[in-house]
């Protein structure tokens, strides 16, 4: 009788498995068949973040616009995972990545294996780790420079507001572009005789984190005349802060990225100062220098993109309007 | 020449009073008085810390912890857990803001967030309650469900609350000078500390805690027991969610996602068993106030942040240690 039930059960295994290998066989070559166009996976470090979103958006549209599918991936910030989404991408046929990665440390086992399947990578936002060079383009934004650019606007706001100590509300500190951001700051503070009383660090980069901080920033250091924030949440949570202690006007907020709401409080003069990172932007770029990689047309390597400074004054120009859209997508809100 | 009598024979009465009260939250008591000492303690350091402005701060911070923890902590002394809190916060609050931007009124949005939290709750009590699967693995799906949820709803972006009155949830003063978020905490430690000591229902949680065979022999309906703390945790989830939502006038889908793990180590750093059976609402709410305090001291003494989950993890060692001590020598 168990010999039987043996029996039975591997007929029908044997046959479930035939089912899934003939529909396979069959519909596989009639994909094949009726799709020809060059497929561009990107590979997020995760989607819980709006940049990445972003990021994602403009790779999904330049796709679109250069006759490519476009498949997307999240690593769930883990290395492991971004390795998997590679080899899975692979696997689908893929003929270029554009990946944000997890770190820049994780990056070099990534170059390896598509440099030994020649299939081009651009990067988005965190480059790849120093020395490494086996990639066809990094996009990333200038946070060293913008972190100095950032710094001057911050101090020189401290000072025209009756002080010269000035508080930060940082990214979390492991991260590439958070101590290019500090460097740039430090360098500028330093040079304009500006004293960064305090650098609080996020955790999960939320608005109620950041107005914490913001609370807390203000306890230790009553006398600050200006709060540099590194994320749009800390910006707005900066606000928040403020509002709560009847200090806006009293005490300036300047941060790098953008959304429709730090948009929307520059307008409304509660931020005096925002540095656009043009997350849209990012991905439209690294999409159409792979596209080049494959279609045999020159690439950049390294493009790093400026963050331009806007303010309530300068928002409503052409310029600042059109780099607004390399921002956020449209469905993200109001430009 | 009646009162003297009297008066002596209360005079003993409220001693005794005072050593049950003493008896019943000596971990709680423990508790405030390790928090008065922290909170000293960085005021020598950061005079600022002690002032009433840095107090409100500490309030306005911990508010939604407590009331997710207090949750959070009816689940845990039945024996369960619940992991889906974080993101039903999450959730909530994009709902909540959803319903708003659609242009609904904003008691249309809450009652619409705290429907959300309840649905969530249900569905985790039935689960555990009527299926028989596990807390854990039940609360891990609906903590992944929730999470995703919150960004598939409004496609991941968040969203500022553009009702300009909103706000009086949380801030608003229905009693004079007392904000609101103070209001509904002192209300809800009442309320559940009231069911946990003199409601019927308050001790068949403890039963259910503590044995539930024991409990089901009794005739304590364990099921029913068991489907109400979830649901009453979900609520509570959605409330904390909301009032947070009126408090920084914006939904994010990442708004909960550190606060599951903080009501959870809350409820235990308040004295409760993660086996069931113990806790108290004040002990939760002192170890939401602990966390907060301590995330508000080490940004006060600019103390590398990095370094808070090990201040935290710490602080919940040494009151496991404290509280098994002092159980052994009971």
């Amino acid at each position: 009788m168990a010999y039987f039930m043996s029996l039975r059960r591997l007929l029908a295994a044997a046959t479930a498995v035939a089912c899934v290998a003939v529909t396979a066989g069959t519909l596989a070559p009639a994909a094949r068949a009726t799709d020809k166009k060059m497929t561009v996976a990107y590979v997020a470090p995760s989607l819980d973040i709006s940049y990445w979103q972003w990021v994602a958006y403009g790779v999904q549209t330049e796709a679109a616009k250069l006759g490519m599918n476009y498949v997307g991936m999240t690593s769930e910030n883990s290395p492991g995972t971004q390795m998997n989404n590679i080899h899975t991408a692979l696997v689908r046929g893929v003929n270029a990545i554009v990946i944000g990665p997890v770190s820049s440390s994780s990056t070099p086992p990534v170059l390896r294996l598509l440099a030994q399947r020649h299939v081009p990578i651009a990067f988005t936002g965190i480059g790849p780790q120093p020395g490494q060079t086996d990639y066809t383009s990094a996009v990333t934004a200038n946070n060293y420079e913008t972190g100095k650019a950032e710094g001057t606007f911050v101090c020189n706001l401290a000072k025209a507001l009756g002080g010269n100590k000035v508080g930060m509300l940082s990214l979390p500190q492991d991260r590439e572009n958070a101590q290019k951001y500090l460097k740039g700051a430090k360098e500028s503070f330093a040079a304009d005789g500006c004293d960064l009383v305090q650098v609080l660090q996020t955790h999960g980069l939320t608005v109620n984190e950041a107005v914490q901080e913001a609370n807390d920033l203000l306890t230790g250091h009553p006398d600050i005349k200006a709060i540099y924030g590194m994320y749009d949440e800390a910006a707005t949570g900066a606000v928040k802060a403020l509002q709560t202690r009847g200090l806006i006007g009293k005490i300036g907020v300047a941060t790098a990225d953008g959304s429709p709401e730090t948009i929307k409080e520059l307008r409304q003069g509660e931020i005096q100062g925002l540095f656009l990172q043009e997350a849209v932007g990012q991905g439209i770029d690294a999409t159409q220098q792979v596209y080049n990689a494959l279609t045999g047309k020159p690439v950049t390597k390294d493009i790093p993109l400026a963050e331009p400074l806007v303010t309530k004054e300068t928002i409503d120009s052409p310029q600042a309007q059109a780099t607004i859209k390399r921002v956020y997508p449209p469905s993200a809100g109001a430009f | 020449m009646d009162r003297a009598p009297e008066t002596a024979a209360s005079a003993p009465a409220r001693t005794g009073a005072l050593r049950h009260i003493v008896s019943s939250y000596r971990s709680e008591i423990a508790i405030a008085l390790a928090i008065v000492v922290l909170e000293l303690a960085l005021g020598i350091f950061v005079p600022n810390a002690l002032t009433m402005g840095n107090f409100s701060d500490i309030a306005q911070a911990t508010a939604p912890l407590i009331i997710m923890a207090i949750g959070v902590l009816l689940v845990v002394m039945t024996g369960g857990i619940d992991l889906s809190v974080g993101s039903v916060f999450s959730l909530v609050g994009m709902v909540t803001g959803l319903v708003m931007d659609s242009g609904f009124s904003s008691t249309i949005a809450t009652i619409c967030g705290l429907v959300v939290g309840v649905v969530f709750g249900a569905i985790n009590g039935f689960l555990v309650t009527f299926v028989g699967l596990a807390p854990f693995v039940v609360t891990l799906i609906t903590y992944a469900v929730a999470g995703s949820l919150a960004f598939i709803v409004t496609n991941g972006h968040s969203l500022p609350i553009n009702d300009q009155g909103y706000w009086l949830l949380n801030g608003g003063h229905i009693i004079p000078g007392m904000p609101n978020f103070v209001l509904f905490c002192i209300i809800l430690l009442i309320v559940v500390e009231f069911l946990l000591r003199r409601v019927v229902f308050g001790r068949w949680i403890y039963a259910v805690g503590s044995s539930p065979g024991a409990a089901r022999l009794l005739g304590i309906p364990v099921h029913l027991v068991r489907f109400s703390v979830y649901v009453i945790s979900g609520l509570l989830a959605a409330f904390a969610s909301v009032l947070t939502v009126s408090y920084i006038s914006n939904a994010e889908g990442t708004a909960g996602a550190a606060m599951m793990l903080q009501a959870i180590a809350a409820v235990v750093i308040g004295g409760a068993s993660l086996f069931g059976g113990t806790g108290s609402a004040i002990g939760a709410l002192l170890g939401a106030l602990m966390i907060t305090v301590i995330q508000n001291g080490v940004n006060l003494i600019g103390v590398n942040s990095f370094w808070q989950g090990s201040v935290t993890g710490l602080v919940i060692l040494i009151a496991v240690l404290i509280d098994r001590v002092s159980k052994a020598r009971r």
